[in-house]
């Protein structure tokens, strides 16, 4: 930057005026008895009075005895502390009080004593009003949740109510209806024709049905309103204790189970999904020379991915997303038996816990499911 | 095997027909003796005056009418009358809170009754011969 021939510039009171004129901030300046001696621009537009008419004026000819009152004691204090002191004071403005933050400091003269206070405020009010409108919304949302969680908690506790007179209520007719075919087939089997016979385990065949619908409709309750725990276990050891319950030894199979699969989830409900998934794949294989089901992890750009994999039936991958829904079945019933629950019950308990589930598959050629356990971010993809 | 009836708690008429004929396919010929509800049952084992029935075992549905199976559980443990009579808790639910408060009452075993009859013939068998053969009784005071 060249000054050139340009003559020095002095800075003096008017500069220094026009400096104070040109701020957003109210500045001013009173004597230690609080009579004004200087106010700003800014100032003369907020209280719209003009510079003249308030010099020689205190804070108690401006405004009313409380605020002036906090005023002076600021300003008594910032005098007694010697140096700059920064409080909150609120003023009256149009639209209701006004909330500043102000930095006083004293003037002192060549023998250290005060004679004058100097006062920059700064109106901070719509941040106050911002933050009193997000206190106000964050305490309407917690009440709002609160209302909710104790809706959602009653309708749990109905649902608890419903699920256990529908275990309780509806399984005794059906014990009477199976009870007394067998009395029927027991009692009075000579009157009865072989084909009369017949019609009666018909019926005991499809109470037995209702029953397990009964007791799956149930499974899949509690995988939706038992408590869910987050505990690290060992998948490997709980599917081997699974294969143990569903396998016969009498039918050729092969089970690959990897080794030290670590999940992170609730045991309990994990067990359900291990349960259907091998269950299934225990069943779909039922008809291949020899069944081979793996057990696997894959990790999948950090989340850890599950797999169950059959070389049995298998399935039409254009129904893969139907197979998760509540008594949808792929296959009929003189096919593979089976209720429909199994893959809702698994569904719910892995979106549960976060995780994500799919299937892969085509007729003939097996079936492959892919679970993880943890939540991920909304833009992974399971594969 | 001991003489003392069983004492049967149901409050079902099918399922009290049906729990009979277990017991007399398995040649179970102690007398059973039904009490439709709760209070009934009360009645019998813990009269206000007299001595009241003394099963050799009692098969307690837990949902009775008028005062539910747990409490009539409790009130037989609670009196001396009737503290060592096995009690069986027979019922269709296996929800875990009936089970637990079921042996927390103590219940002498649980057993949620299958749908399938010849199931319960075989689960009535092994009641008997366990409560009514092997399990030796506490003294009579």
């Amino acid at each position: 930057m060249s000054t050139g021939t340009r003559p020095p510039v002095r800075v003096g009171h008017e500069q220094l005026m026009a400096l104070i004129d040109h701020t957003s901030a109210v500045i001013y300046m009173r004597d230690v008895d609080g009579h004004y001696l200087l106010v700003n621009r800014e100032y003369e537009r907020l209280f719209n009075l003009h510079r003249e008419e308030i010099v020689g004026l205190t804070d108690h000819d401006l405004f009313e005895a409380p605020i002036a009152d906090e005023f002076r004691a600021n300003d008594l204090a910032a005098i007694a502390r010697g140096i700059p002191l920064q409080v909150e004071e609120q003023a009256p403005g149009e639209d209701g009080l006004h909330t500043y933050v102000t930095v006083k400091f004293p003037l002192h003269d060549g023998a250290g004593h005060a004679y004058a206070i100097c006062g920059i405020s700064t109106d901070i009010t719509a941040r106050k009003r911002a933050e009193e409108e997000v206190r106000r919304l964050n305490d309407e949302l917690e009440l709002r949740v609160r209302q909710r969680t104790a809706e959602l908690e009653a309708s749990t506790r109905e649902l608890d109510a419903f699920a256990y007179s529908v275990s309780h209520d509806l399984r005794a007719p059906l014990r009477s209806l199976e009870g007394f075919s067998q009395v029927l087939l027991e009692d009075y089997a000579g009157d009865l024709a072989e084909e009369a016979q017949g019609y009666l385990r018909r019926i005991q065949a499809n109470v037995g049905r209702m029953a397990q619908m009964i007791d799956d409709l149930l499974h899949l309750s509690r995988a939706t309103r038992s408590q869910l725990k987050r505990d690290r276990f060992d998948l490997t050891a709980l599917a081997r204790e699974v294969v143990a319950e569903i396998s016969d030894p009498a039918r050729s199979a092969t089970w690959n189970i990897s080794d030290n699969m670590a999940a992170q989830g609730d045991p309990h409900l994990v067990r359900l999904v291990l349960q259907n998934l091998l269950g299934n794949a225990w069943k779909f294989t039922s008809r291949a020379e020899h069944s081979v089901i793996t057990v696997s992890v894959h990790p999948q750009s950090g989340v850890d991915v599950f797999e169950v994999r059959d070389n049995g039936a298998g399935f039409d991958m254009k129904y893969a997303d139907k197979m998760f829904d509540p008594f949808q079945r792929l296959h009929s019933a003189g096919e593979f038996e089976g209720t429909g629950i199994g893959l809702a019950i698994v569904h719910r308990v892995i979106t549960r816990h976060g995780g994500r589930i799919v299937a892969e598959g085509a007729v003939g050629e097996g079936a492959a499911f892919r679970f993880s356990l943890t939540p991920a971010p909304a833009d992974w993809e399971l594969r | 095997m001991t003489e003392r009836p069983i004492l049967l708690v149901e409050d079902n008429p099918d399922d009290a027909v049906l729990t009979v004929r277990a017991f007399t396919k398995n040649r179970i010929r102690n007398e059973i003796v039904i009490a439709t509800d709760g209070e009934q049952a009360l009645l019998r084992l813990l009269p206000a005056d007299g001595e009241g029935l003394r099963p050799a075992l009692i098969l307690l549905d837990i949902k009775l009418p008028k005062i539910d199976g747990l409490e009539v559980l409790r009130r037989i443990r609670d009196d001396d009358r009737t503290r060592t009579v096995p009690v069986v808790v027979l019922t269709t639910s296996n929800e875990e809170r009936d089970v637990l408060s079921s042996y927390r009452m103590g219940a002498n075993s649980f057993v949620r009754k299958p749908v399938v009859f010849e199931e319960f013939v075989s689960a009535v068998n092994a009641l008997g011969v366990y409560w009514l053969i092997v399990n030796e009784p506490a003294p009579s005071g």
